[in-house]
């Protein structure tokens, strides 16, 4: 198993996963996100760290286009190392 | 169920699917099929069905490869000759997929045996080159409570039902009836068959069964489809239920114990 999602609990019950995707390019970064987002609950939420650029359009796309989740925040962490923190709350 | 990385870059153009996702995979993985035919239709069928990664696929056939098979016949190679169909296919669709749990029936199917055979299946394709064959694997599946495929192949033409007992749709009996009634049919030696069409029609029968495996779309049920490639044609003909068919009507028979298939007597090519 190398899909490993932590959990956290956050402060309204809903749960917060992180997941790890650090180093994947398209199409495995919404494969992964995908992946994830089926064994969560409706309102969790995927905190995805990535860095490869393209994702940050395509996942919340595909999320969209799918019905499986939705961008709720995005933090761009570290401008020279490219990397960014997604935010998707499962529908 | 848990992937391994490799699981999930093999099936990643699949999960990312809107109608399969990792659940639709999984489901695959834990799916049973039984390919009846070696040949021009169930090589593609397997090809398919193994890189879909259905968990476990039984293959049935009795004969060995001839070279008039290759042009058609396209998980068997020129250095497979004389060799059994099921263990030339197992070769190729092996190295394929090694994820598969395959399991070779080296036996011609017959009214004694075909139960034993198809019974802990999800779904039966017909990939068979004979009408009683296929009449046989009718016969059983509807009285197994088992959806199926038939298709036939010949010439530029194709055709193919799908059958789903469990929703009691239009069985390949109540398109042609009592087979003892007609003429027997010309095989492929005789009339000849283009070899790419039983490339297309295989293949939507590996549709059939992934999309009834996962209760996507719209299965070909209470219709058939009709394929002539000389004229690009592509037509559904709707198929009513017969409500007194001999396999599936109201007053169906135990076939399997008391109907004659005479599957000696087909013509084998």
């Amino acid at each position: 198993m190398t899909l490993v999602l932590s959990d956290i609990n956050d402060l309204k019950s809903n749960k917060i996963h992180k997941l790890d995707i650090i180093g994947k390019v398209c199409p495995m970064t919404f494969v992964y996100t995908k992946l994830a987002l089926e064994k969560m609950n409706s309102g969790d939420i995927l905190e995805l760290t990535l860095d490869f650029p393209a994702a940050v359009k395509n996942i919340p796309d595909n999320c969209k286009r799918q019905n499986i989740g939705e961008l709720i925040d995005i933090k761009h962490v570290d401008k020279e190392k490219k990397a960014w923190i997604l935010k998707i709350k499962k529908i | 169920m848990d992937f391994t990385e490799e699981q999930i870059e093999r099936y990643s153009r699949q999960i990312v699917l809107k109608e399969i996702g990792g659940v639709g995979q999984a489901k695959l993985l834990n799916s049973k099929i039984t390919i009846i035919g070696c040949g021009g239709l169930g090589s593609p069928v397997a090809y398919y069905l193994t890189a879909a990664g259905i968990g476990n696929i039984k293959l049935v056939d009795f004969d060995t490869v001839d070279i008039s098979n290759l042009h058609r016949q396209i998980l068997h190679f020129t250095k497979d000759l004389n060799k059994n169909k099921t263990q030339s296919a197992y070769e190729k669709l092996h190295e394929l997929n090694p994820d598969v749990k395959i399991e070779l029936v080296n036996k011609i199917l017959l009214p004694d045996n075909i139960k034993d055979i198809i019974e802990d299946s999800d779904f039966v394709i017909d990939g068979s080159d004979n009408i009683p064959t296929k009449m046989l694997i009718n016969d059983a599946c509807v009285n197994l409570n088992i959806p199926f495929t038939i298709a036939g192949v010949i010439r530029f033409n194709g055709q193919i039902i799908t059958v789903n007992p469990k929703k009691k749709t239009a069985c390949y009996r109540c398109v042609f009836g009592d087979i003892t009634e007609h003429e027997p049919s010309m095989s492929c030696s005789q009339a000849g068959i283009i070899g790419l069409i039983p490339g297309i029609i295989g293949s939507i029968q590996a549709n059939e069964a992934i999309k009834y495996l996962l209760k996507i779309g719209d299965l070909i049920t209470n219709r058939m489809l009709f394929l002539d490639l000389l004229k690009y044609r592509f037509s559904f003909i709707k198929i009513a239920k017969n409500e007194n068919c001999i396999a599936c009507g109201d007053n169906a028979k135990n076939l399997i114990e008391t109907y004659d298939y005479n599957i000696g007597d087909a013509c084998f090519e």
